[in-house]
């Protein structure tokens, strides 16, 4: 292949690869305000751990199974074992950049997303479960599922859109998430204690940080350094904006005061909403996607509470309402005046788009629901989910990692 | 498009103007439940 890197280009997607790194932990400190004192350091742990775990994971099988050679659309094949044959030259993803480039950047994707699940067995998961769960999860959901959208597999030849991880990173970790709630119950105390935030100002800074990494998951998923990555940039922030201001005003409306919590919430949900479309929709779109992304999440979150559900971080009603809106969103809103390589949506004269669209956010519902419900039956079998009841009511840290996070 | 985006701005900055406004208040919530998400 002839090498016509682009030095811009590789500038752009190694910072971008550096700005998504930094979700990962901003994602701890995000989850950790949230949590009781008595469990932060395992909440952060539990996103600095899937760091460390998912880099290697990826360079040795991850990333030749979800972006290797097609095999029937369903998944890479083993070409690319711990990178055998990814360098300096361009792969065939992105001619401008090297392909180890390009891999990096995928990596970043690959971590955050068992992350984000973290959320939804906050305070109760035994460590060792939750690292066997990453790893199967990680292999069979996640790698899998990037293939199918990104990676030549069949919802990308049949046309799904999904411009940076609507429904391959919020879609799966979010459905995950309901389901990891549910086989695991709920926590010790729940309904009759105050199981409340320690620390909202770390929440509010996590929620910052994501937010400043968001535009390398977005603007960088351009792959180049030119005006696509600037619009993605453009709508991710609007989106975001509005969304912090939606989720404001209805819970101000609703509970009778502006929350910050609520803004800082908010803000993720625009930002989860907009993934998926900030390749294909104009401004106007991404104020309309942002504000849908604040009424439907915050409604959703309202609807999992009165069932009883345990999604401790509510991770279910951000990510997995957040990331359907975006890709339904996508369907109806896109245009070829953002994005010439892509499709218009139902807006623009193409109602099949949006019925495209329909079918991955099923597909990414049905296959994920199933797999993890799998992987956390055989973890319960082999090694057991839940923490005995004594550890949990100490705390986690105490209990799994035998440190304290504070000692004043 | 653009309109839609212009009136759903409006209606946010209306329900400002008519959301509750407390002028003391007694407790304080730590924080508000329904707003713990990621």
């Amino acid at each position: 292949m002839p090498n016509n890197i682009s030095a811009g280009d590789t500038a752009w997607l190694l910072a971008s690869a550096a700005l998504v790194m930094l979700m990962t932990p901003a994602l701890g400190f995000f989850y950790g305000g949230l949590v009781r004192r008595k469990n932060v350091l395992a909440t952060i742990m539990h996103s600095f751990f899937i760091l460390c775990l998912i880099s290697v994971q990826w360079v040795l099988w991850g990333y030749t199974l979800a972006f290797g050679p097609d095999h029937g659309g369903l998944i890479g094949g083993l070409d690319w074992l711990a990178l055998r044959g990814v360098g300096q030259d361009p792969g065939p993803y992105a001619p401008t950049v090297p392909h180890e480039a390009y891999m990096v950047f995928q990596m970043m994707f690959a971590v955050i997303t068992p992350a984000l699940i973290t959320g939804a067995f906050a305070e109760r998961k035994r460590f060792k479960a939750f690292v066997v769960f990453t790893l199967l999860w990680a292999t069979f959901v996640y790698d899998p599922v990037a293939h199918w959208v990104w990676g030549g597999g069949w919802l990308g030849q049949l046309g799904a859109l999904d411009f940076a991880g609507g429904t391959v990173v919020h879609i799966t970790s979010g459905v995950s998430a309901l389901v990891a709630a549910l086989v695991l119950g709920r926590r010790v105390g729940y309904g009759r204690d105050a199981l409340e935030p320690h620390d909202a100002t770390m929440t509010v800074l996590g929620a910052s940080l994501l937010w400043f990494g968001w535009f390398g998951f977005n603007a960088g998923s351009a792959i180049n350094a030119g005006g696509l990555a600037a619009n993605a940039f453009v709508v991710t922030n609007t989106a975001a904006a509005m969304a912090a201001l939606t989720w404001m005003t209805v819970s101000w409306l609703h509970k009778g005061a502006p929350s910050v919590l609520g803004a800082a919430a908010g803000a993720v949900a625009g930002l989860v909403a907009i993934t998926p479309a900030s390749g294909y929709v104009d401004v106007s779109a991404s104020i309309l996607i942002g504000l849908g992304a604040g009424v439907f999440c915050y409604t959703a979150i309202q609807l999992t509470k009165r069932l009883k559900v345990d999604d401790a971080l509510d991770v279910f009603g951000v990510h997995g309402v957040g990331g359907a809106w975006g890709a339904l969103a996508t369907g109806i809103f896109a245009t070829v005046a953002i994005n010439s390589g892509a499709k218009d949506g139902l807006v623009y004269g193409n109602p099949g788009q949006l019925g495209i669209q329909a079918i991955a956010v099923a597909a990414s519902i049905i296959y994920s629901a199933v797999m993890t419900f799998v992987i956390l039956k055989l973890i319960d079998v082999f090694v057991g989910l839940r923490v005995p009841e004594s550890e949990e009511v100490l705390g986690l840290d105490a209990s799994q990692h035998r440190e304290a996070a504070y000692q004043i | 498009m653009e309109i839609l985006a212009f009136v759903s701005f409006a209606v946010l900055v209306v329900a400002w103007l008519v959301a509750p406004s407390r002028g003391s208040v007694a407790v304080v919530s730590h924080a508000e439940a329904p707003a713990k998400a990621a």
